[in-house]
């Protein structure tokens, strides 16, 4: 009764890849739009 | 006689209401080229789904209901989008808005005008997609009026708030559809449920939880749109 | 500027922290056995819907609450929410498909909450570009404001719609992502996603806020155009 795990981890990897580049990149504009208005 | 003052105060809030309705209305209706070109319009949106589908594939009863009421809806952005061009076309709003009249009237005025525009553009547009689609309407003429009628109010009710803010933006042709589109598909979604539903011959009473929602939304939307009228409008 | 200055530490340490979720969530949370490592998007993706339709609330709050007391303030609240309410629902318009194609079998399928934060992402387009296309600031802040009201309203009656929708039109599916009660380790790991989300929301907004502030400042002493 034990059955594979799917391997699915690519998924797992790009949407964590995806989530840090969408929230630095936000924290990055707030920072630079924030030093020079 | 403080019921007499308060019902005398709705008299002259409805009268003020009308006499802005009946505005609009002469002005469009006496030309005629509002009303025919939507009315072209909705007739080339028809014949724009007939030639996009592919008769082999999909029956035209079973897209009719989505035939519909895309038409409907982008219809009624059409008529709304000229909602408030008269005014501005002359300067006309300060003009209105200088009228001892209650903003909340020219709301309801201006309501009252594109429901009857809309409507008028869906009544020669309903027939017509019975006789292009092959569609039995007449069994269920009652309840899809009904159904046509609430998911209209809805439309109608946000769009003509949307559209007095967009009026005077630079691209008011694309940015009133973009901010009114998600407020038209809830309706959309219910109206197509039912149209669906009666067209299949079902009993109204299952598209009973549909129709009561259209109502709500109708209900809120309405009051929310006058209430934040004046909001648009004011200096 | 010192609320500039407590918005930037705050975003700093919720980024900190976020890293300190990843580690927890990709080493030491149990793998579910039914859909394997992807699930573990759940803990991104979940957090970001919450907050994408939160900010939403927000928004129209303000809205209500600045037509009434008129305190530019809440205007420039309410904008800095639906900005940081954009960047949680691309989130998980992002995330979701992802997630979604080894689960689903495809990247979209119209599954109720990936469609009510489309919705969601849609009317704060909208609303930000209302306000990009009115010059005048007065008129800006109250038809923003108008439009933010009528959002805020509009959430219930997308959930009723789009659920129903969904309900009479089935999805085909590989396997259900389902979220029922989550064991112990997954409970705590989305919950510390949770905050860190909250956190970094936080951070956002007041960071965006002193920008339109900072902006007004310039602006007054005519330094600025307005974009």
């Amino acid at each position: 009764m034990s059955e594979t795990i799917p391997a699915n981890s690519g998924y797992m990897v790009a949407a964590y890849i995806a989530t840090a580049v969408i929230l630095v990149s936000y924290a990055v504009l707030l920072y630079r739009r924030t030093r020079k208005p | 006689m403080e019921g007499g003052g308060a019902v005398g105060a709705v008299a002259e809030f409805v009268r003020h209401a009308w006499s802005v309705a009946r505005k609009d209305l002469l002005v469009e209706f006496r030309s005629r080229t509002a009303i025919l070109s939507a009315v072209v319009f909705t007739v080339l949106v028809l014949m724009v789904f007939n030639f996009g589908r592919d008769p082999t594939a999909v029956a035209a009863v079973d897209l009719a209901p989505s035939i519909l009421w895309v038409t409907f809806t982008f219809a009624a952005m059409l008529a709304l989008n000229r909602a408030f061009q008269l005014e501005l076309e002359n300067q006309a709003l300060e003009g209105l808005l200088l009228a001892p009249i209650s903003r909340g009237s020219i709301y309801l005025g201006k309501l009252l005008a594109n429901l009857v525009f809309v409507g008028a553009v869906e009544a020669i547009g309903l027939p017509l997609f019975a006789l292009f689609f092959n569609v039995r309407i007449l069994p269920v003429i009652l309840p899809l009026v009904a159904v046509i009628a609430l998911a209209t109010v809805g439309f109608v009710a946000v769009g003509t708030l949307f559209s007095a803010m967009t009026a005077r933006t630079r691209f008011a042709e694309l940015l009133l559809p973009v901010l009114l589109l998600p407020f038209m598909i809830p309706p959309l979604i219910w109206a197509v449920l039912t149209t669906a539903s009666l067209l299949a011959g079902r009993p109204l009473s299952e598209a009973g939880g549909w129709l009561r929602l259209l109502a709500a939304f109708d209900i809120l939307f309405v009051v929310l749109a006058f209430v934040l009228f004046p909001a648009t409008v004011s200096e | 500027m010192r609320l500039l200055g407590a918005g930037r530490w705050i975003t700093a340490v919720g980024l900190l922290l976020l890293a300190g979720v990843y580690v927890r969530a990709l080493a030491f949370t149990p793998i579910e056995r039914a859909q394997g490592l992807a699930q573990k998007i759940f803990y991104l993706h979940v957090p970001a819907a919450i907050w994408a339709e939160a900010a939403m609330v927000l928004v129209g709050l303000a809205s209500i609450f600045y037509l009434f007391l008129k305190d530019p303030r809440l205007d420039r609240f309410a904008e800095a929410s639906a900005e940081a309410g954009t960047v949680f629902a691309a989130i998980v318009l992002t995330t979701g498909p992802i997630w979604g194609k080894p689960i689903w079998g495809t990247w979209w399928s119209w599954d109720a909450r990936l469609t009510l934060t489309l919705f969601l992402f849609l009317l704060y387009v909208g609303y930000l570009l209302l306000r990009s296309a009115v010059a005048d600031p007065g008129a800006r802040a109250r038809y923003a404001a108008v439009l933010g009201i009528c959002g805020m309203c509009l959430v219930p009656f997308i959930h009723f719609s789009v659920y129903m929708f969904r309900t009479l039109h089935p999805m085909p599916i590989v396997l259900k992502p389902s979220s029922p009660s989550l064991p112990g380790s997954m409970l705590a790991t989305w919950l510390f996603s949770l905050g860190v989300f909250t956190l970094l929301y936080v951070g956002f907004v007041i960071q965006r806020y002193a920008l339109s502030y900072l902006r007004e400042q310039l602006e007054a002493a005519g330094e600025v155009g307005h974009v």
